[in-house]
């Protein structure tokens, strides 16, 4: 009997607590859905926050409520916080990176979702039967068209060793952009007349391999694609690239940041500002009307001088020190 | 308590893998990693065959034969090369990856516009209801299939193999057979699994069977712990208890999420309550004597 004494008690701890989620609304509720802990990607949260901020929506004035979940890598807790959402009935969720918009966007078709740090909706293959994305996916997203001008920019620093230039790049293959942006990066230098190499690496256990490997194919340079190994073996891979003395380039500027040496991209502060103005402008209107995905608007051209420096590297002067 | 439903029925899609573990752990007593593999193996399968339109019925018997194919080359591995099952279950595991992306070609598929078990028939207008109605009809099946396998001859021979291998040996049953019979059964369970959550998230992707294992170890704890403590023998009432797992584990996740806890200390927080749930009568047995 005392089993049945433990279910009453948890299940009744459930209810008590789950009866708080059932309050009233008076303000509007965002819910935002973080799919990982990631240094790289933390700022997309701070510049969403900061933009419903700047119209007026802030925690500190109460007149709306953030409430943030991250599922910390997991699917199946990444699930749950949606459906948490999705049954609570927030206003609009906020989702960052790829998997936390694709999990949103399959769980609802009615709560707007504003997404930050995910590609356009084609490339997440969310796109229905009529070619149309889901009606309620908004905020900031990114092609592949960027890497092409972070890619072409590598030849502007560098001349190569010998011959042609030997680039090595590392894609996760369980990240669908990453695959991507890859495959894009492979036909623009079959085009540039560049050799690339690319290996795959899916665990940031393997990083130090997957780059000592590339590193004795004796390449000119190393493209840092941005994906969410790279993000958090970076350190890793900068310190086997500086021992070889071989130059890092990316497309974003956060790696820079880092002590990558230049980066044409997204700056993800400015990728969740963006989605965050869509939000405040859904707020203020209470209507979707006018909105859509749009295209990650601020671009930045970031060098960082020390590791130009270290390669005698001169940057073009369209390119800003990176803060 | 429209989120606890929803974790309700999350729990009941992770029940074909508690029972999977449940006779895994019952076969070797080890955990079989196998499981993270053809979890996913499961839901890939699945979300190929529903986008190119093939119907739920044809899917699911596919999917349980490429579960059962997995499990059964990890036994294969452990019965004939003597490798240690572990490491048998982590070679097909690691192996499956490159499996999903050659089947895939990508490693994220959602599930567009395609008809799922769950809207199959309509029982209830609210879609949740539905959902729980269809998985529990689905989950019960599963479950008198798998008790009563188990009652068995056959099934008598398969716990025997786990409870005492010599003995049943020179009863003239060949372990090794039962053995990769068993893992294949288990497995195929675990890739029913990966069917019902990948209908159920909408989506498959190659990383969500990672850590998945541990869904089902912690569902078959929890449920040993009260048939221990229960003194249990009824094959009937252990499923049932491990069924019983498999939502208390997601419970306590979706319990966790539901106070609010810091993002940061979400695990730690699953992890002590699980360490309560498992702990608890045997805090109460001392004080019981």
């Amino acid at each position: 009997m005392k089993l049945l004494t433990y279910f009453s008690l948890i299940l009744l701890t459930a209810l008590v607590c789950s009866c708080h989620s059932g309050d009233k609304k008076t303000v509007p509720v965002v819910g935002f859905v973080d799919a990982f802990e990631d240094a790289s990607i933390a700022p997309a949260r701070t510049g969403f926050v900061d933009a419903l901020k700047k119209n007026g929506f802030s925690e500190d004035q109460k007149n709306i409520k953030i409430e943030y979940s991250n599922a910390q890598g997991s699917i199946p807790t990444l699930t749950q916080i949606v459906n948490q959402f999705v049954s609570e009935k927030v206003d609009l969720m906020a989702t960052c990176t790829t998997l936390s918009s694709i999990t949103a966007a399959q769980k609802t078709k009615a709560i707007p979702i504003f997404m930050m740090v995910s590609p356009v909706v084609k490339l997440m293959k969310l796109e229905g039967a009529d070619g149309k994305a889901p009606a309620n996916l908004f905020g900031a997203v990114e092609d592949l068209n960027y890497i092409d001008t972070s890619f072409s920019n590598i030849p502007k620093f560098l001349k190569p060793k010998a011959g042609k230039l030997v680039i090595g790049m590392i894609y996760n293959q369980s990240e669908p952009q990453s695959v991507d942006a890859k495959n894009r990066i492979q036909s623009l230098a079959d085009k540039m007349n560049i050799t690339l190499i690319a290996l795959p690496l899916n665990s940031s256990a393997d990083a130090q391999l997957v780059t000592q490997a590339l590193l004795n194919k004796n390449i000119d340079a190393f493209f840092a694609n941005p994906d969410n190994t790279v993000f958090s073996a970076f350190e890793t891979i900068l310190k086997s690239c500086n021992q070889k003395n071989v130059p890092i380039f990316t497309s974003e500027a956060g790696l820079v940041q880092r002590g990558a040496v230049a980066a044409f991209g997204a700056d993800i502060y400015q990728w969740g500002y963006q989605a965050g103005e869509q939000a405040a402008q859904f707020l203020k209107t209470h209507s979707t009307g006018g909105l859509q995905p749009e295209m990650v608007k601020v671009r930045t051209r970031v060098y960082n001088p020390a590791a130009a420096k270290k390669y005698n590297i001169t940057v073009p002067s369209n390119f800003e020190a990176v803060k | 308590m429209d989120f606890y439903l929803t974790a309700l029925l999350q729990g009941l899609c992770y029940s074909g893998l508690a029972l999977g573990i449940y006779i895994s752990m019952k076969i070797f007593n080890i955990p079989d990693i196998t499981t993270d593999g053809s979890y996913t193996l499961g839901a890939v399968v699945t979300a190929i065959l529903l986008t190119h339109h093939q119907s739920i019925y044809i899917t699911l018997p596919i999917v349980a034969i490429a579960g059962a194919t997995a499990g059964a080359l990890t036994g294969l591995i452990h019965a004939k090369l003597k490798i240690h099952a572990l490491l048998a279950g982590i070679l097909v595991m690691t192996a499956l990856y490159s499996v999903y992306l050659a089947l895939m070609g990508r490693s994220n598929l959602p599930l567009i516009n395609v008809s799922t078990l769950f809207n199959l028939i309509n029982i209830s207008a609210d879609p949740n209801h539905n959902t729980f109605w269809i998985l529990l009809i689905f989950v019960i099946i599963i479950t008198l299939f798998i008790g009563y396998l188990l009652k068995t001859d056959f099934g008598l021979a398969m716990r025997a193999t786990g409870n005492s291998e010599t003995m049943i040996r020179s009863l003239g049953v060949n372990t090794d057979r039962m053995k990769i019979i068993g893992l294949a059964l288990a497995n195929a369970l675990t890739a029913i699994s990966g069917y019902l959550i990948s209908q159920q998230q909408g989506y498959a992707d190659v990383s969500m069977g990672i850590g998945v294992v541990i869904i089902g170890l912690g569902s078959v704890i929890i449920a040993e712990t009260f048939i221990n403590w229960l003194r249990l023998t009824s094959i009937w009432l252990s499923l049932l208890f491990v069924l019983g797992g498999a939502i208390i584990f997601q419970f306590v996740l979706a319990f966790t999420l539901d106070i609010g806890v810091n993002p940061i200390y979400l695990k730690a927080v699953t992890a002590v309550f699980v360490l309560l749930i498992v702990s608890l009568p045997r805090i109460n047995f001392r004080t019981v004597k």
